[in-house]
C-alpha cells in the first residue's frame, strides 16, 4: 500500500544537459526533476538514486549538478529555478576525499570557515556533528587512521557543516561490507530527514541498495541501434516512483516481495543501459 | 633468532621488525668496517690513519671553523633555494607563469663550471658567488621536483574545496601549500643532499673563504690521502646527520605523512 503524501516544489530541475567530450556525446539532453515529497506529520528529505552501468556518464552529470563542470547546453536549477552554483551543492566523491594534514575535527570545521562561517561557530557545528555522526572519539585522528567507513562518515559529515540542502553522493555504496552498507543506508536516510527540504542524489550502479533508500529511481543509460550496437550519448530511460509502489519509507522493503519483483525488473532494463 | 625470521630477512616483500633492521644495520656496517679493515688497496688508508689524519685536521688545521664556514654556506643557499622554488613550484597553478617555472626546469641541464663565469660578473666573486653557485644547482633541482609534485596533485582536491565553498586563494593555500608540505620537506631533504655534495666543487671554485671544500682541495694538492679521507668521512656523517635532521623536522611538523606509508 502506498504512503500518502503529495508534492511540493521543485527543488532540483535538470533540463536537456547535454555533453560532448571530443567525439563522444556522453550525456544527451538529460532531463528531470525532484519535487518535495511532503507527508503529513513527517519530516521528510528526498532521496534520488540514479542507476546507470559503468562509464555511462554517471559522475559526468552529478559534476554538471553541482555546478563543477559546465554542460554543453541545458541548466540545472535549484528552488525557486535559481541556478545551482558550485559551493552550494554538497558533493560526497566516491574515494572520500579529506585534507589529509588536518584532523577530523579541524576538516569539519575548515568546511565551515571555508565557507565563511565564523571559527566559533564551525568549531561548535564541527561538535554537533562529531557526536551525530558517532566520531567524537575519532575527532583526533588523521584521514590516515580512519577505516573506510568512518571515512566516509567524516566525508558526508563536511559536507553538512554548511547549511545546504542538495547532496550528490558518487557511489556511496561501493566496496562496502554488508554491515557498513546497512550502516550507509541507514545514515543517508537519516541525513535526508533532517530537513524537509535536503535532497540526496545517489549516484550508483547498486540497484539494490539503490532501492532501499530511495523514493525515485532514475535509469541513465544509452539507447540502442536496430543491431543492437550502443548508440553514444545517455539520457534518462525510466523513472520508478517508489513511494507510488509502496516501496519507500519501510525499513524492512528489502523483505516485500514486490521489492523483490521490482528489483528482477530493474535488473533486466539495467542490462541493455 | 628463529629460523622463520631469518628466512624473512632473505625473502623479497617482506616487512622486519625494528630489532632486525637494527641487526641488518649493524651487519652492513661491520662488514663494511672488515673490508676496510682488510683491504688490498694501497691507495686506502686504514682506519687508523684515518683517525689520526682527522686529529690533526680538527687540532692543527683549523677544520672545526672550515666547517662552520661550510654550514653557514649551505643553510645560506638552502634558505634562498626554498624562497625561489616555493614561489616558482606554487606558480605553477597560475598559467602565466608555467612556462617561465618550465624553464627553470631545464636549467638543471646546465652545468654549474661553465656558469662560474657569468655568475663570478654577477656577483663580484668571493661568498655571494658560492651562494649563488649552490642556490643555482639544488632550486633547477627543487623546482623540478616540486613543480612536479603539485602538477600531480589529484583535480578532486580542489573539488573537494570547491564543492565545500572555499575561494580559489584558500584552496591554493589548503590544497597545494599546505596539502604538498610534507613532500616539499621531502624534496628539500632530497635537495639539501645535492647541495652537500655539490659543496666540495662549489668552494673549490672560490678558495679564499676556506671551507671543507676548500681544505680538503689543499690536502689533495699535497696527496695526503688520509686527510683527504678523514674530510670526506666528515662531509659524509654530516650529510648523514642533516638528513636524519630534516626526517626528524618532516615527522614533527607533519605527523600524518608516515601514517601513510606502507610498510612493506
Amino acid at each position: 500500500m502506498s504512503e500518502v503524501s503529495t508534492l511540493g516544489d521543485v527543488l532540483l530541475k535538470v533540463e536537456e544537459v547535454s555533453l560532448r567530450l571530443g567525439d563522444v556525446q556522453v550525456l544527451d539532453k538529460v532531463q528531470f526533476e525532484v519535487r518535495d515529497r511532503i507527508r503529513v506529520g513527517a519530516c521528510t528529505g528526498q532521496i534520488v538514486g540514479i542507476l546507470g552501468p559503468s562509464g555511462v556518464g554517471k559522475t559526468r552529470l552529478l559534476r554538471i549538478i553541482a555546478a563543477l563542470d559546465a554542460p554543453d547546453a541545458g541548466t540545472v536549477t535549484g528552488l525557486k529555478g535559481v541556478q545551482v552554483s558550485a559551493g552550494h551543492v554538497g558533493v560526497v566523491f566516491q574515494d572520500y576525499p579529506l585534507l589529509r594534514h588536518r584532523s577530523v575535527r579541524s576538516n569539519l570545521e575548515i568546511a565551515g570557515i571555508a565557507n565563511g562561517m565564523p571559527r566559533a561557530e564551525a568549531r561548535q557545528r564541527a561538535s554537533q556533528l562529531l557526536e551525530g555522526f558517532r566520531l567524537a572519539d575519532r575527532a583526533s585522528y588523521y584521514p590516515a587512521q580512519l577505516s573506510g567507513g568512518q571515512r566516509q562518515r567524516v566525508a558526508i559529515a563536511q559536507q553538512l557543516v554548511s547549511p545546504k540542502t542538495l547532496l550528490l553522493m558518487d557511489e556511496p555504496f561501493s566496496g562496502l561490507d554488508p554491515a557498513a552498507l546497512d550502516e550507509v543506508m541507514h545514515l543517508i536516510v537519516e541525513v535526508a530527514n533532517m530537513n524537509e527540504l535536503n535532497t540526496i542524489l545517489i549516484v550508483t550502479h547498486d540497484i539494490r541498495a539503490a532501492m532501499a533508500v530511495s523514493d525515485t529511481l532514475l535509469m541513465l543509460g544509452r539507447d540502442r541501434s536496430p543491431e543492437g550496437k550502443i548508440v553514444s550519448g545517455a539520457r534518462i530511460q525510466g523513472c520508478y516512483d517508489l513511494v507510488e509502489k509502496g516501496l519507500a519509507w519501510r525499513a524492512e522493503v528489502m523483505e516485500l516481495p514486490a521489492f523483490a519483483q521490482l528489483e528482477k525488473e530493474i535488473r533486466g532494463r539495467f542490462k541493455q543501459l | 633468532m628463529s629460523r622463520a625470521a631469518i628466512l624473512r630477512i632473505f625473502l623479497p616483500n617482506r616487512a622486519v621488525d625494528p630489532a632486525t633492521a637494527l641487526f641488518l644495520v649493524a651487519f652492513w656496517v661491520a662488514a663494511m668496517l672488515l673490508v676496510w679493515l682488510l683491504s688490498p688497496f694501497a691507495s686506502l688508508p686504514t682506519p687508523v690513519e684515518v683517525w689520526r689524519a682527522l686529529g690533526a685536521l680538527w687540532w692543527k688545521h683549523g677544520m672545526g671553523p672550515e666547517l662552520l664556514t661550510t654550514i653557514k654556506l649551505i643553510l645560506h643557499a638552502l634558505l634562498l633555494t626554498i624562497i625561489l622554488s616555493m614561489l616558482l613550484s606554487y606558480a605553477t597553478v597560475i598559467a602565466f607563469f608555467r612556462p617561465l617555472v618550465a624553464a627553470a626546469c631545464k636549467l638543471r641541464f646546465l652545468g654549474l663550471t661553465g656558469l662560474v663565469f657569468p655568475f663570478t660578473l654577477l656577483t663580484g666573486g668571493g661568498y655571494p658567488l658560492k651562494v649563488a653557485l649552490l642556490t643555482f644547482g639544488m632550486a633547477s633541482f627543487f623546482v623540478t621536483s616540486m613543480a612536479q609534485v603539485v602538477v600531480e596533485i589529484p583535480r578532486v582536491q580542489f573539488d573537494h574545496m570547491r564543492v565545500l565553498g572555499a575561494g580559489e586563494l584558500r584552496i591554493l593555500w589548503e590544497v597545494v601549500v599546505r596539502g604538498t608540505l610534507d613532500k616539499a620537506l621531502d624534496v628539500l631533504r632530497q635537495n639539501a643532499a645535492i647541495g652537500w655534495a655539490m659543496i666540495t666543487m662549489v668552494e673549490g671554485i672560490s678558495r679564499a673563504e676556506g671551507g671543507v671544500g676548500a681544505l680538503i682541495l689543499n690536502q689533495n694538492k699535497h696527496f695526503l690521502l688520509a686527510e683527504v679521507y678523514a674530510i670526506l668521512l666528515v662531509i659524509l656523517l654530516l650529510g648523514l646527520g642533516m638528513d636524519y635532521g630534516m626526517g626528524v623536522l618532516t615527522n614533527l611538523i607533519c605527523p600524518y605523512a608516515r601514517l601513510e606509508r606502507v610498510k612493506r
